[in-house]
């Protein structure tokens, strides 16, 4: 059956299509976007009658050109799926121009559910899930347009319907949701890798965590198992970097390994915990890179984490969307107590061509004039103290010899200053050595007690290798600064020019107005709440909150579960949905007699015509059935009596109408079927 | 040969049975669970593909929204199931019979649907078997009456075979549907056939009966009312005298009176010879003649008007009918 489109209906479908694509046109090449557009004015051109269907010769052209140029915009980006999802929007343009017929239509709002999905690859936030929402009730309303009258064809009443049904499936969706199980991946899919990383990155030169305050953004939120530990404590290690030339320090050795190489390694860490450890419970935002953050010391035991030499943690592929992971550190530990060669080596590499040569002979003196290791770094420590160094979000430029001018000149830094210069001249004093880059603090949320972590958390700080002690964590800010420790990073920057520079109109900058921080806390608590129960529920949470709900045994058998919930379901459905029968409105006597007369038919016996009298029925009856003609004929002679006899009072009637139930009985059972008369036998007697 | 080919007799005889057995022809029929049937469409197997998709792909790359969505598409669809059926269900069908046609004309059959519910039921299709589509809505606890069509062969009596009531509102991914057999007839006379009667000078002479018959009527009697005939003639002063109904026939002074004789067309088949006869009764009801009709076996004597007509008409459709 070959069905026109309702004219109405493509006014929808296109609205459709251009709400769906809109979260995408951003992400999609001006070409691309250009190209969409084209298609649509085209198809509507057609409905108006100025243009014609394109042609097989048209369609293959415009096939032909713009598939390899799509693929050719995105070059070197390497981005498989972004082309995936490119071609995918672009094919259902093009479908637009082709759409004659409501099967045509109805393909081409299957892919706007599709694409609908795909937008998740790319976000998963509260607005996005909300959009998403809108988006199914608008495709839904489309698809309703196209099996609907025109006369009964409005927006309002079309959107109603699909609210009403999209609202009748969440129930039951929430269910789904909850107990069909999960399953792990079943092949590896590319994942589109944003180019632009956010937060610490793993290089440092002077300058770099400076500009992550200038944003306020979210790095990561924490919620741990028991009480959250004091702030100088939240040191949130992300990387190690050891490798430095003059300038910058890199990464190095074996923490540049790939996940894959590091899982089959899996070397047991050589870290010794000593006290209690805590566990806590992390969504990380997308990071685009595969490093975790976790205080030291850290383990975990989730299949897609794994932990390097350095003690840092690392996933299987980068973070893309938020990431959760759970882990147990113990703030009480001994770190390699024994110093591999290499990474002795490591940690005590210094740039081959230096030009630090004042922090070189600065470190040589104090060395020599120090007992030991530990009391050279105390003495370190206290020249940071004593000299008038400067915690600075905007410190001045440095040339060369960048240690040098600081420990020296300028004095003015922020945290990678004085860390690098730290790890510098213990190097030099020939004591190992690295800094750590990450994060450090957190605000407390009161309404959900877990902790945020923002950008301008950003850190970085230095472990030093004592023996006996193994690697311990120093920082040298906290000797210029110690309040940005204690009290954290906004108490000390918020008066620094260029704090939150980038987040100019973040809610962060209302902090002091209370009503609007309550809210930013609260807002942070829905969004944190949404991650932790909705976009991080996967196999291992499943089967927790399935345990809890329901107990292991009958988790178990959550096939069992999922056909009872759907039988309730369908209960539910079947009772507010098909209620509404006609009211029965007829005398029970004649009632009981139709219910005869339906049996007779069923039977295959003879069918009482529409409008024939019980007598005339009775005398036919008698001529084709004459063993039934005794009974037929006494039940006819009662129900006429009952219908139209006007004798008797209310006791008689009653009584009449009793027997004429107790003959119909007899007589329906007679002429029933096996199963049938089991049935009516079950039934009670005046049905 | 396509085993299919020899399968399908043999399946469509069984399905007929039992389609017999569940629904027998009645006059009226209450749609609901027990006749109501349910599928998914083929746009309903997409919506399945399109779903089944967004599921793998949650899965591959552990999207709990993108399992979301799945989920909310498969209750979605399961939901489709009682919202189609329900715009089906108590619906009371009824039959209203056909007025007659000549074969080869369709067949309108009225249906009467009866919406014995509290909301509206939308774009109701309605079809016999391989024939063109009857769309309607029908309003809460309003009738709508329709025509649904039917294409004639050959004449007789048309039993109407099962009619079949689908819907697909409101998402068209099910499709639910019933079919019915409302025990409707209709009367197919022959299809008209010019040819030449012998004896017939034309047309002439019609004109100047008609003129010379006009109001002159002698009454010739009285005869029992039968269903069909005109309302005009009932002698309604015998009614009221008790004498029930009786019909006052006149006869025409006129000389044009013709009875059409099955031998009037040697050397034509058994149709063709009807076809002719027909076309000539239909040609003398036109101009006004009377007429009569001779078949082996009836015998009509001459007269005119629409019951006359009616009858002559059906006495050629159902002649000797072909009983296959």
């Amino acid at each position: 059956m070959k069905e026109a489109v309702p004219r109405l209906s493509l006014g929808w479908l296109l609205s459709t299509f251009v709400l769906v694509i809109s979260p995408h046109l951003l992400r999609l090449p001006i070409g691309v976007s250009a190209l969409i557009a084209v298609c649509i004015v085209w198809r509507v051109l057609i409905f108006r009658g100025r243009l014609a269907f394109p042609g097989t010769a048209v369609r293959l052209l415009v096939v032909v050109f713009s598939l390899p140029l799509t693929v050719l915009s995105y070059r070197g980006e390497g981005a498989g799926l972004d082309v995936a999802v490119c071609l995918l929007i672009l094919g259902t343009s093009f479908k637009l121009l082709e759409m004659r017929r409501r099967r045509d239509m109805i393909i081409v709002l299957c892919l706007c559910y599709v694409l609908t999905m795909v937008g998740f690859i790319y976000s998963q936030t509260i607005p996005a899930a909300l959009l998403a929402l809108v988006n199914i009730v608008v495709i839904t309303s489309a698809l309703i347009t196209l099996y609907r009258d025109n006369i009964h064809s409005s927006v309002e009443s079309n959107t109603r319907l699909a609210v009403r049904m999209v609202a009748q499936s969440i129930p039951l969706a929430i269910a789904l949701f909850v107990l069909i199980p999960r399953v792990a991946p079943l092949w590896s899919m590319p994942i589109p890798v944003s180019s632009s990383t956010t937060g610490v990155t793993d290089e440092m030169s002077p300058g770099d965590v400076s500009r992550l305050s200038r944003s306020a953004a979210l790095a990561f939120r924490v919620s741990f198992d028991t009480q959250t530990p004091a702030n100088e404590d939240l040191y949130w290690r992300g990387l190690v970097l050891d490798s430095f030339d003059g300038r910058v320090w890199r990464r190095g050795g074996s923490s540049l390994l790939s996940f894959e190489i590091l899982e089959r390694l899996r070397t047991p860490s050589r870290g010794e915990v000593l006290g209690e450890d805590i566990g806590y419970d992390l969504i990380l935002e997308p990071t685009q890179q595969s490093w975790l953050y976790a205080l030291q010391l850290a383990q975990t035991n989730t299949a897609d984490i794994v932990q390097d030499r350095y003690y840092t943690l690392q996933t299987r592929k980068p973070v893309t969307q938020r990431y959760r992971y759970q882990v147990r550190s113990a703030l009480e530990y001994r770190a390699d107590v024994r110093l591999s060669g290499a990474l002795r080596a490591r940690a005590l590499q210094l740039p081959q061509e230096d030009s630090n040569l004042r922090a070189r002979e600065f470190a040589r003196d104090l060395r020599r004039a120090s007992s030991d290791d530990e009391g050279y770094m105390l003495q370190v420590l206290r020249y940071f103290q004593e000299q008038p160094f400067y915690y600075t979000l905007t410190p001045p430029a440095l040339g060369e010899a960048s240690i040098d001018e600081f420990l020296f000149d300028s004095l003015q830094g922020f945290c990678e200053h004085y860390a690098s210069s730290f790890v510098y001249l213990m190097r030099a004093a020939n004591i190992p050595a690295r800094v750590v880059v990450g994060y450090q603090g957190g605000e407390v949320n009161p309404f959900e007690g877990y902790t945020m972590v923002y950008q301008y958390n950003a850190h970085a700080w230095a472990e030093v290798w004592l023996p006996g002690q193994g690697w311990v964590r120093v920082d040298p800010t906290a000797a210029v600064a110690p309040e940005r420790i204690s009290l954290g990073a906004q108490a000390v920057l918020a008066n620094e020019p260029g704090f939150l520079e980038d987040s100019r109109f973040s809610m962060m900058r209302f902090r002091d107005t209370q009503w609007l921080n309550a809210l930013r806390l609260r807002l942070d608590a829905v969004d944190y709440a949404w991650n932790r129960w909705v976009i991080s529920y996967d196999e291992t949470r499943q089967v927790d909150l399935l345990d809890s709900l329901l107990g292991q045994q009958l988790r178990e058998r959550i096939f069992l579960v999922l056909g009872a919930v759907l039988a309730l379901f369908f209960l539910i459905a079947a009772f507010f949905l098909l209620r509404g029968a006609p009211a029965q409105m007829r005398d029970p006597a004649t009632r009981l007699y139709l219910r005869l007369a339906a049996d007779l038919a069923g039977s295959g016996m003879i069918m009482r015509h529409r409008g024939e009298g019980p007598r005339d029925f009775c005398e036919r009856l008698a001529r084709q059935q004459p063993e039934l003609a005794d009974d037929m004929g006494r039940v006819t002679g009662l129900y006429v009596q009952c219908c139209y006899g006007r004798e008797g009072n209310e006791a008689g009637r009653e009584q009449l109408l009793q027997e004429l139930m107790a003959r119909i009985r007899a007589l329906r059972l007679r002429v029933a079927s096996p199963t049938r008369r089991l049935w009516l036998r079950l039934l009670p007697r005046h049905y | 040969m396509n085993p299919i080919h020899a399968v399908r007799p043999w399946f469509s005889s069984r399905m007929a049975r039992w389609l017999d057995h569940r629904l027998p022809a009645v006059n009226h029929i209450l749609l609901g669970r027990k006749n109501i049937f349910i599928l998914p469409t083929g746009a309903g197997l997409l919506f399945l593909a399109a779903t089944l998709l967004i599921f793998v792909t949650a899965i591959n790359y552990v999207l709990s929204l993108a399992f979301a969505l799945a989920f909310l598409m498969t209750s979605l669809f399961i939901l489709g199931i009682f919202h189609t059926f329900r715009n089906l269900q108590h619906l009371c069908l009824r039959g209203l019979g056909a007025e007659p046609v000549f074969a080869g004309e369709e067949a309108a059959f009225g249906v009467s649907i009866e919406a014995q519910d509290s909301r509206r039921h939308e774009v109701l299709e309605l079809a016999f078997p391989s024939a063109a589509w009857t769309r309607s809505d029908v309003e809460a606890g309003e009738a709508q009456r329709l025509l649904v069509y039917l294409p004639t062969q050959r004449r007789g009596e048309l039993r109407a075979p099962r009619l079949r009531i689908q819907t697909r509102f409101p998402l068209g991914l099910w499709r639910a549907w019933s079919i019915v057999d409302l025990a409707m007839v209709c009367v197919v006379y022959p299809a008209p056939r010019a040819c030449v009667l012998p004896g017939y000078t034309g047309l002439h002479s019609a004109g100047e009966a008609q003129s010379a018959q006009a109001g002159v009527e002698d009454f010739q009697g009285m005869r029992a009312w039968q269903s069909g005939d005109s309302l005009k003639q009932i002698a309604w002063k015998n009614f009221a005298r008790g004498q029930g109904l009786m019909l006052k026939q006149f006869v025409e002074t006129t000389e044009d009176r013709w009875v059409l004789d099955w031998d009037m067309f040697p050397g034509l088949t058994q149709e063709e010879r009807l076809s002719c006869l027909c076309y000539w009764a239909l040609e003398f009801s036109r101009q006004s003649l009377d007429y009569g009709l001779r078949l082996p076996g009836v015998e009509i004597t001459p007269g005119r008007g629409e019951a006359h007509r009616r009858q002559v008409l059906r006495a050629l459709a159902l002649w000797q009918e072909d009983p296959s």
